[in-house]
């Protein structure tokens, strides 16, 4: 079975004792590629792991309202897909 | 068969417990005994469910199955996955210091007050199988190199504080409860007036300490807490003593080797009991820089040597 | 060991520690029940003197570990209550035929014509299956039905996405197709025929009535029609930082077949501006849109706002900008209120014609329904939240929905400059919610 690592973070050699203590700015930038300066650990996603905070909350009030708006305007979706459709317009 | 009970102690209720090879206690803002059972009752059970999973001592858990793997994936849960991040973390933020794959070590260090010092070949084979960087985890498994062991002690008992404090917590949201595990404390908010709740802690008493003393005087120092959580680490009764010099229980996992100039006790205030047991094993690990850490963090202390 | 920037320590181990306390006490909740998530509503979508809808919504979800997580839903709604057809409002009474052919009615004079035949019970079930197929890839299935007195729809839909950078960048690629059937009420009317209207001219009597009847059957075709949905979803989703997350996307619709309202109608005027004729609505037969959709999440210490835009355009012409914001502020654990408030824009459709002239040649697609012409239109609303000590939650929302319809630069000719031809549209939601 293909196990990556999670951490990318290359850890100094243990007999460098004298290694600067800036943690967050050391294993962002040594995480591979792309987006480095965007981004959180995993030890820093408390505010992003709460409900309110998922892409998809109220998600049936969301649902109700798309419902609305797509019968009673010209444009509908973009959010994602619609699910189903209906006679209302 | 009840292994836990309560009894009614002036203005409030202490339950108590015996986990995790410590006394356990919740002290509860509240004279209604019913509330205070149930409360204790699932208390108890969940102190026992985190040993059951977590100890390294047993070998019907998941730690087991992890350090008896041999190189293979083993598969984890959620809250296996967030206690392994939460050390990789403390490994990071240590550089190196804190690793839960120290654990190897107890097959040579034997901390029972005699003085039987392991000789440098056994250490040096023990320290080739601590290396927390080459273990892989992600959300699903865990995979270490033969031959590693973890050890989730370093932070197990203060999580478990942290969890029952939660619990406490979502079963009575208005009332104020302390968790004390054998000193690993949490609050789970302050009692109504402000007022602070008073628990007698273990710790070496200045007075009575010489440098390289021998058996240590504890003293039970009472300790006025109103929120958040305290943790003690230290060497109590678990040390060695060889030609003077006094052996810590907390080892060094780059050399293998017992911290030998630290302070005999460090305990420290923080919002999280995780965290003051974190921060206080870190001190402990500066070794004569302990003091001079603790004030860089900035936070509430105390350090005996 | 040489310590700098220690103080780094203490706020990254204080936000470590939150985590874990946080997302483990999650795992341990979810582990002790494993079973069933309710999240319910029931809705009322009033109009003023227009239609109103009630809605209810059961939504099922059971996570069966390790990412596996299957969703169902049943949608249930009734809607009643008057829709504008498209017909302009006149100085005179005028009289209409109902869709079926059975009866007509009659508007008043300087009212817009309603149809309030528009009543119907619509029933939806739709169900999604998530699972991880690879490591930080997931799977997402899912179908959906929907039924009402005129109108059957299915659908598929499949999408994957895939984290990458520590799981702060997701990107997702879905496909959906969805089948309609309209099978209307009186057969489909001929697109830009003219409705036939029973005012005396065919006799009295049965014999009358079978005449007003064959000639309204000319105008009608027997049968259902159908039309096909395809859509692609583009979305990456970005964590920026601790407090913040984006989402993009770009999406792709296309459908084809009959995409005609087959109860809306245009008024023939003359160069005064009065009705001579009804005519039905024709719309092209296909239709390609594209979207941009972007949403950004903020996490203040005791709030959260969520601001979206989305941009589309398609190949009718129409053109509309959306922004939507909700502020969820926490009173205290276990309330929190959440204004919203939402202004959309919308151009018109190039076949969109309020009305037609006379004099001018029938266009091949022609429409005169609202919502396909130039418009803005605003919602402003307030939610309540409350968590029970059960771990239940239970909400209520109102707001207010105003459509402001506008004149495209189309002449009001002769009478019609004394009517409203633009009115508003004004509706009232009320929604509770439990969740359980």
């Amino acid at each position: 079975m293909n196990t990556r690592k999670i951490q990318t973070v290359k850890m100094p050699n243990k007999k460098a004792n004298t290694r600067l203590f800036s943690a967050l700015c050391v294993i962002t930038a040594l995480q591979l590629g792309g987006c480095a300066n965007l981004g959180v650990q995993p030890w820093e996603r408390d505010l992003l792991a709460k409900d309110e905070m998922a892409l998809n909350a109220d998600a049936v009030d969301i649902g109700l309202d798309e419902h609305i708006y797509f019968s009673k305007e010209g444009t509908s979706g973009g959010r994602s897909f619609a699910g189903g459709g209906c006679g209302c317009n | 068969m009840s292994d836990w009970k309560i009894q009614t102690a002036g203005d409030h209720i202490k339950g108590s417990f015996f986990c995790m090879a410590s006394p356990c206690e919740l002290l509860i803002d509240t004279r209604d005994q019913l509330l205070a059972s149930h409360i204790t009752e699932l208390a108890a059970k969940e102190a026992k469910r985190i040993e059951q999973k977590f100890s390294r001592y047993r070998n019907d858990n998941i730690v087991y199955d992890i350090n008896q793997a041999q190189g293979k994936a083993v598969a984890i849960d959620n809250e296996t996955f967030q206690l392994l991040t939460f050390a990789n973390t403390c490994f990071e933020l240590s550089s190196g210091m804190f690793d839960i794959t120290s654990g190897v070590l107890r097959r040579a260090w034997k901390f029972d007050g005699s003085d039987n010092v392991p000789d440098d070949a056994t250490i040096n084979q023990l320290v080739k199988l601590i290396a927390w960087d080459r273990v892989e985890f992600d959300q699903q498994q865990i995979t270490m190199p033969a031959g590693f062991e973890i050890d989730l002690g370093g932070i197990g008992k203060e999580y478990a504080v942290d969890c029952v404090a939660k619990l406490c917590h979502s079963l009575a949201p208005t009332l104020s409860i302390l968790v004390n595990f054998g000193g690993d404390i949490q609050v789970t908010q302050p009692k109504k007036e402000g007022q602070f709740w008073q628990v007698g802690i273990e710790m070496p008493v200045k007075s009575t300490l010489a440098a390289g003393g021998d058996t240590a005087n504890y003293q039970t120092v009472m300790v006025k807490i109103a929120r958040g959580g305290l943790a003690t680490s230290g060497d109590a009764n678990r040390y060695l003593l060889k030609d003077g010099v006094r052996y810590s229980h907390v080892l060094n996992p780059l050399l293998g080797k017992p911290i030998v100039d630290g302070p005999r006790s460090v305990t420290v205030a923080s919002d999280h009991c995780v965290q003051a047991g974190l921060l206080a094993t870190l001190a402990l690990l500066q070794g004569k820089q302990a003091e001079q850490f603790l004030i860089e963090q900035e936070v509430t202390y105390w350090c005996y040597w | 060991m040489q310590l700098s920037k220690s103080k780094k320590i203490g706020a990254l181990l204080a936000t470590a520690t939150c985590t874990l306390l946080n997302a483990g006490a999650q795992a341990q909740e979810t582990k002790s029940e494993n079973d069933w998530k309710f999240d319910t509503a029931i809705l009322y979508y009033g109009e003023t003197d227009r239609v109103s809808l009630l809605e209810g919504v059961i939504s099922a979800t059971k996570d069966f570990g390790d990412q596996h997580i299957l969703n169902t839903k049943l949608v249930i709604d009734s809607l009643t209550g008057a829709s504008a057809t498209g017909a302009v409002a006149q100085p005179y009474a005028q009289t209409f035929s109902r869709p079926s052919g059975n009866g007509q009615y009659t508007t008043s004079p300087n009212e817009l014509p309603l149809d309030d035949t528009f009543r119907d019970t619509r029933l939806a079930l739709s169900a999604n299956w998530t699972q991880p197929i690879y490591k930080d890839t997931r799977v997402n299935v899912g179908g959906n039905v929907s039924r009402e007195y005129d109108y059957l729809s299915v659908g598929a839909n499949v999408s994957a996405e895939r984290d990458f950078y520590n799981k702060n960048t997701t990107a997702l690629f879905g496909l959906s197709y969805q089948f309609d059937s309209i099978d209307p009420v009186g057969g489909r009317p001929i697109p830009l025929s003219t409705m036939v209207v029973n005012n005396g001219q065919f006799g009295a009597g049965d014999a009358g009535e079978e005449a007003f009847e064959a000639a309204f059957e000319q105008t009608r075709i027997d049968g259902s029609d159908d039309k096909s949905t395809v859509d692609a979803l583009f979305g990456l989703t970005q964590v920026i930082n601790r407090r913040m997350i984006v989402q993009l996307n770009y999406s792709y619709s296309n459908s084809s077949g009959y995409l005609n309202d087959p109860y809306k109608l245009l008024s023939l005027v003359n160069e005064n501006g009065e009705t001579q004729s009804i005519v039905h609505e024709n719309r092209p037969d296909s239709r390609a849109k594209h979207s941009v959709y972007a949403q950004t999440k903020y996490a203040f210490d005791n709030a959260v706002a969520d601001v979206s835009y989305r941009f589309a355009t398609d190949d009718w012409d129409i053109q509309s900008h959306t922004i939507d914001s909700r502020l969820r502020y926490n009173l205290t654990e276990t309330d929190y209120i959440q204004p919203h408030v939402r202004y959309y824009q919308q151009s018109e459709a190039d076949f969109y014609r309020p009305f037609l002239n006379e004099g001018e040649a029938l266009p091949s697609v022609a429409s005169a329904d609202y919502r396909l012409g130039e418009m803005t239109a605003i919602t402003v609303g307030l939610k309540y939240g409350h968590k029970m000590n059960n771990g239940h939650e239970w909400g209520v929302r109102a707001e207010y929905y105003q459509q402001d319809p506008k004149n495209a630069g189309f002449e009001s000719i002769g009478v019609l400059a004394t009517q409203d031809l633009y009115p508003s549209v004004k509706a009232f939601i009320l929604q509770f919610n439990y969740n359980f």
